[in-house]
């Protein structure tokens, strides 16, 4: 197994075609090195793109903040543009493993690694981001929904192409976001529940909401008929408990040993959705009194 | 495949052949024969193996050591000038955050590295900083006293 | 006024573990070492058929492959118990090296010594072994059962019973229950919690020329390790040395003996190559294959008279003590001594039963069998309490022991200050304000108080070595080790005190049995109690033998010479230590002593009184505050006294709220890493205020006693009682998970 430092994401791409499907691509590989440990994979070229230049920032640009394909959680945690336009993801970045994970542990790796309870990948989701996939044939831009073809499993081929970057929409007046997690400790610990929540309200009534919940299906699942029954209506007590209740409707949790039984997921869930969209109502009520 | 490393470790510069799958952890310990730096699980879950990789706290048994190519790590060998312990090492000491110290070196370099980026952290984010250390002694009690205490030092050393 | 005891002295050990300088068995390569690993069984209970290590011996770097054919065919048992038991114990010897069974997913089939840890680990892979699959267990109850498999072969206790049914009781405990106004019964449910110390279990083993052994070991009781390792391998005790090197990254009772096997196996792979091998366990080994606390059954029976009297008290556990014994022959009457003598009760009784099960097997951890058991009495005192209309804390006030009270135990209780220390944590808690305020919405607080008292026990055969250098220094060393707990402080500091010395005069040795007396190990929050008494009579004996040279120097009468502020006065004469010490080193004379325990135990007491906040949605408990009050007799070092109340508190927050091994229905354990085991993190932390309540113990060394395992015992039914108080539910289940706790908030709304 070799290891190369990728200079920049064509670099990696270039590197990774050569190796023709024997290489694979490794940010922080707080995941990947113990897949190897364990022998889930066995390449022959390991691609290292946390020095890629061009993939280490976080970019506000007019339409989108664009976060790049090596960005760790700790960075985007921590990132003002981030903290201010898109909290849900910056809280779902503070809450992953420990601190020390967090200073090596990619956002697009959390979403490549498809596991169903990654926290960025809920929060991504409920903001409408969508993820630049690099490949030999050029960039592909793919939306949250579309990054998983089941459990574990993305829709990025590791052994030919990489997350480049990632765009979150900018946020407008109007607009917020937030993110909940349940979980048994307050480090090292995944969630038994998350939920990420991000609306738009104008004249006081919803014109459109993003709901995404996790571990309740594959990948960040996201709660339509909540979304729907939002719209239309101001973010009333009523109201929100109401689409709570609704976002059973595609949850489809399994029992975990430790992280809560099925049962226990269906009943909590609702509570979670219910308290992240209270946070954006929050939020807005803020917003609208420092406008004032 | 051996692969050719270069590192600076504690200041000074380090150059070996390595394989792809050894980990920095391995380096330290088996190659340069810092056993200061503990090994708890492995797996990143518990910080013993913590170090500070180009200015982050990060497991050390869980980077590649070519990952850490041309980089500069701080163990805790490095942390004391000479005799002087650092204001961390001194805190831990004096203030009982020390048992059975086979967490010690882990957590000092998760607030050394704290420390160095937020000279005064609040509590809160102290405990951010060293909840992927795991103690099974002190209860963290006297672990965030010591690093308040540090503090203190560091700012009347600073002024 | 006292110099060092009652200090907070800095660790002595402190700069080297802040330096990193500190050497634990993890640390310790060898010229020439071999790494070893183990074949593990991913069956819970099996008969190996047969095993066929050739593939595997052929690999390149592999040099040894040890499994139940070509091992000793000695029976024994890995905890410190067997070979420290008390002369009316027979210990249970169940184990080999390996069998030609497994009993648990985890159990060693065979190990390999190979040139890297790679190599050692891919011939594990190429051992091939057909296993007959037999039925497995993971609950006592059901191992009772008709339908069972036997684990081991019946002993005639009955099926899985690893030994007699426990009986004990004083008065006519039946009698009493039908004269009580206000009973109680309940049975509560214990889950397996694990120690977890950080450095996982470890050894280096090492043969000398002339047949001997030299092993670093991980374990809290070098001294037992070697006659362990002796009795099997059939080398002499003399010819076997073990050292702890000279730290162990923490213990918690489970290294009360052997590390696992890792000693032993070692010392197989070390015999069979002639090198040095090195065997480490993994995390997931050391969660997995490691002894954990007894998890399983408690039934309590409370019976008090009208005015609040307590009558009658039954103890009933049924524990699980997994595939070994280990400290398991002792744990069900544990139960029992620590369970019904924290109260006056006239009238108890107790039978008790601990079963074997297809699940790793228990043995020590801090309190051992002491959570289980206040679990189970403090949830009959609330339930009394609730019955009467009575306070908690005026109820248990009404109750507890006092000096000179009868109870139960082969000691007396000579001190308490328990009242005091229900009354400080009550204090620091805001009882008076908090307790039974009514509670509604979604986030509702609570607060809860428990109690308890320990053992710190001496020891006759434990010593400690001390030797007056030429220079007037101090050299001593003891068997035990410092596994964090901050003996190779304290004990110089009670040297220091009893000779008037500088601390920084003296040098402390531990846990290497070459160099130090025979020891009975660290445990049973002993190490304090039983070595300062030591100490002190080491100092006694090297004063006088002092005074007795200088007046046959001098040519004065001993009687009239003193020993005063390290200065040896006579009539006429006086010597410093200093100038003694170097006028008898040239005289050929040296002063080398052996201090002695005795044989006595005394009761350290604890209150925990919690403050909770119950997400009643969620079921998330969250602990604001634990105020913990300890009665520690005198605290020798008052910092280090706090550091293990923080620490044991904190572990009794764990088993109340996180902590505990599961197993599948083929007893497969699911939280096999830290990961996945819910130990607290720093970000966990509640407020812990840590209450030293002192009192001079008439026995112990100042005055001290134990405090270690304390900590950890009244904690978790302090938090449970809370939780009650918050949502008028009472949990009998540790621990309480969120699960769980929704669970009973739904029961409660749906009986309603």
């Amino acid at each position: 197994m070799k290891y190369v430092m990728a200079n920049s994401g064509a670099d990696a791409v270039d590197i990774l075609r050569r190796a023709n499907g024997d290489g694979r691509v490794i940010a922080g590989g707080t995941d990947l090195v113990l897949d190897i440990a364990g022998g889930k994979y066995a390449p022959s070229v390991l691609v290292d793109i946390s020095a890629a230049g061009d993939m280490r920032e976080i970019v506000p640009r007019e339409q989108c903040i664009a976060i790049g394909g090596s960005v760790t959680h700790s960075q985007a945690a921590r990132s003002e543009v981030i903290l201010r336009e898109a909290p849900a993801l910056a809280e779902a970045c503070a809450a992953v493993g420990s601190l020390q994970i967090r200073n090596v542990a990619t956002l697009a790796g959390n979403v490549v690694n498809a596991q169903p309870a990654a926290d960025a990948a809920v929060a991504l989701s409920a903001l409408g981001a969508t993820c630049v996939v690099a490949g030999e044939e050029g960039d592909r831009i793919l939306p949250m929904e579309r990054m998983y073809e089941g459990f574990g499993k993305s829709a990025v081929d590791s052994a030919r192409e990489l997350v480049r970057e990632i765009r979150v929409p900018r946020r407008k007046k109007g607009e917020a976001s937030a993110f909940i997690r349940l979980e048994m400790r307050k480090a090292l610990a995944l969630p038994m529940l998350n939920v990420a929540a991000a609306a738009r309200v104008e004249d006081g009534v919803v014109v459109w909401a993003r709901i995404s919940m996790a571990p309740v299906g594959v990948g960040p699942v996201r709660a339509v008929a909540a979304e729907e029954g939002l719209v239309g209506f101001s973010l009333e007590e009523e109201v929100i408990l109401r689409a709570a209740e609704k976002a059973l409707e595609q949850a489809n949790p399994r029992s975990n040993p430790l992280r809560g039984t099925r049962a226990y997921r269906m009943q909590v869930l609702p509570v979670l959705v219910a308290r992240a969209l209270r946070a954006v109502r929050t939020q807005l009520e803020k917003e609208e009194e420092e406008t004032r | 495949m051996n692969q050719e490393l270069t590192l600076t470790v504690n200041g000074e510069e380090h150059t070996l052949a390595v394989e792809s799958g050894e980990m920095l952890l391995d380096v330290l310990r088996g190659r340069l024969h810092l056993t200061g730096t503990k090994k708890g699980c492995g797996e990143g879950e518990c910080g013993a193996c913590t170090i500070i990789l180009n200015g982050k706290a990060v497991n050390s048994c869980m980077i590649p050591a070519l990952k850490a190519q041309g980089g500069r790590v701080e163990t805790v060998e490095g942390l004391a000038d000479g005799e002087k312990l650092h204001p961390l090492q001194q805190a831990f000491v004096e203030e009982g955050a020390i048992q059975c110290g086979f967490c010690t070196p882990g957590i000092l370099m998760s607030a050394k590295a704290l420390l160095d980026e937020t000279p005064a952290p609040d509590s809160e984010q102290i405990r951010e900083a060293i909840s992927g250390n795991v103690c099974r002694c002190t209860g963290y009690v006297k672990v965030e006293q010591a690093i308040q205490k540090a503090v203190k030092m560091l700012g009347e050393e600073n002024s | 006024m006292k110099r060092y005891v009652g200090q907070s002295e800095a660790r002595l050990d402190g700069v080297w573990k802040a330096t990193g300088a500190a050497g634990y068995t993890h640390d310790v390569t060898l010229p020439n070492m071999l790494y070893a690993k183990i074949l593990r069984s991913s069956h819970a209970h099996a008969n190996i058929l047969s095993l066929d290590a050739s593939e595997a011996e052929a690999l390149p770097g592999v040099r040894a492959v040890a499994h139940w054919e070509n091992t000793p065919r000695v029976l024994y048992n890995g905890s410190a118990f067997a070979v420290t038991a008390a002369s009316h114990f027979t210990p249970i010897l169940d184990q080999y090296v390996f069998d030609n069974k497994v009993r648990f997913v985890g159990d060693e089939v065979a190990a390999v010594a190979a040139d890297t840890e790679a190599a050692a680990e891919e011939a594990c892979r190429r051992i091939r072994v057909s296993y007959e699959v037999l039925p497995a267990v993971s609950d006592p109850l059901e191992a009772l059962g008709e339908d069972a498999a036997a684990i081991h072969e019946d002993q005639g206790w009955g099926k899985n019973m690893l030994h007699a049914p426990t009986e004990a009781g004083v008065g006519d405990f039946e009698a009493a229950w039908a004269e009580c106004d206000v009973t109680y019964e309940g049975t509560v449910k214990l889950p397996v919690q694990k120690q977890v110390p950080m450095e996982t279990s470890s050894s280096v083993a090492q043969t000398l020329p002339g047949g001997g052994l030299r092993v670093w070991s991980s374990s809290q009781t070098p001294h037992q390790v070697r006659v362990l390792l002796a009795n099997v391998l059939d080398i002499a005790e003399s010819k076997v040395q073990v050292i702890c090197p000279p730290f162990i990254g923490g213990g918690f009772g489970q290294r009360s003996g052997m590390s696992g096997k890792a000693e032993m196996i070692a010392a197989v792979l070390a015999l069979k190559t002639g090198r040095p091998v090195k065997l480490e366990y993994d995390r997931h080994e050391e969660m997995t294959a490691t002894d954990s606390r007894h998890g399983g059954y408690v039934n309590v029976r409370l019976g008090a008279k009208k005015d609040g009297t307590f009558h009658a008290l039954s103890l009933d556990p049924v524990l699980n003590t997994g595939a070994y014994c280990s400290w398991g022959g002792t744990m069900s009457m544990k139960i029992y001594t620590f369970g019904a003598t924290v109260y006056r009760v006239p009238n108890t009784r107790h039978f008790g039963k601990t079963v074997y099960t297809n699940i790793l097997p228990a043995g020590a951890m801090r309190g051992f069998g002491n959570p289980q058991a206040m679990f189970a009495v403090e949830t009959a005192v609330d339930a009394i309490a609730r019955k009467l209309g009575r306070d908690p804390i005026d109820l248990r006030m009404q109750n507890i022991v006092a000096v000179g009270d009868d109870w139960d135990n082969p000691f007396e209780c000579v001190s308490t200050e328990l009242a005091a220390c229900v009354r400080r944590a009550a204090d620091a808690i805001g009882w008076a304000e908090k307790r039974g305020r009514k509670q509604e919405g979604t986030l509702r607080r609570g607060v809860g108080i428990a109690v308890g008292r320990h053992v710190s026990a001496s020891d006759r055969a434990s010593g400690v070595f001390l030797r007056l250098e030429a220079d007037g220094s101090l050299y001593m060393t003891s068997g035990v080790c410092d596994m964090g707990n901050g003996i190779t402080t304290t004990l110089p500091q009670i040297l220091a005190e009893s000779l008037s010395i500088p601390l920084e005069r003296i040098n402390m040795y531990a846990g290497d049995t070459n160099a130090t007396p025979y020891d009975i190990g660290g445990h049973s929050t002993r190490s304090l109690y039983d070595r300062g008494l030591a100490v002190i009579n080491a100092a006694d004996q090297l004063r006088q033998n002092l005074l007795e040279y200088a007046a046959e120097v001098w040519g004065e009468k001993s009687a009239a010479l003193r020993y005063e502020a390290g200065v040896i006065r006579g009539a006429q004469n006086s010597w410093t230590l200093e100038e003694l010490a170097l006028y008898a080193h040239r005289h050929q004379r040296r002063f080398e002593v052996i201090g002695r325990g005795r044989d006595s135990t005394t009761a350290p007491w604890e209150a925990h009184a919690a403050e909770v906040e119950v997400d009643m949605e969620t079921g998330v408990v969250k602990v604001i505050k634990v105020a913990a009050a300890h009665d520690v007799g005198v605290a020798i070092n008052p910092a280090l006294v706090e550091g293990q109340i923080e620490g044991g508190v904190l572990q009794g927050i764990g088993y109340a709220l996180r902590e505990e091994i599961t197993f599948d229905e083929n007893c497969v354990p699911y939280n096999d890493s830290i990961h996945k085991y819910m130990l607290p993190t720093a970000g966990d932390v509640p407020v812990i205020e840590s209450i030293i309540v002192e009192a001079n113990d008439p026995l112990g060394p100042f005055g001290a006693k134990g405090v270690a395992e304390c900590s950890v015992v009244p904690t978790a039914p302090a938090i449970v009682s809370a939780v009650e108080d918050a949502t008028g539910i009472r949990f009998l289940e540790l621990p309480l998970t969120p699960v769980r706790v929704l669970q009973g908030i739904n029961e409660a709304r749906a009986s309603q």
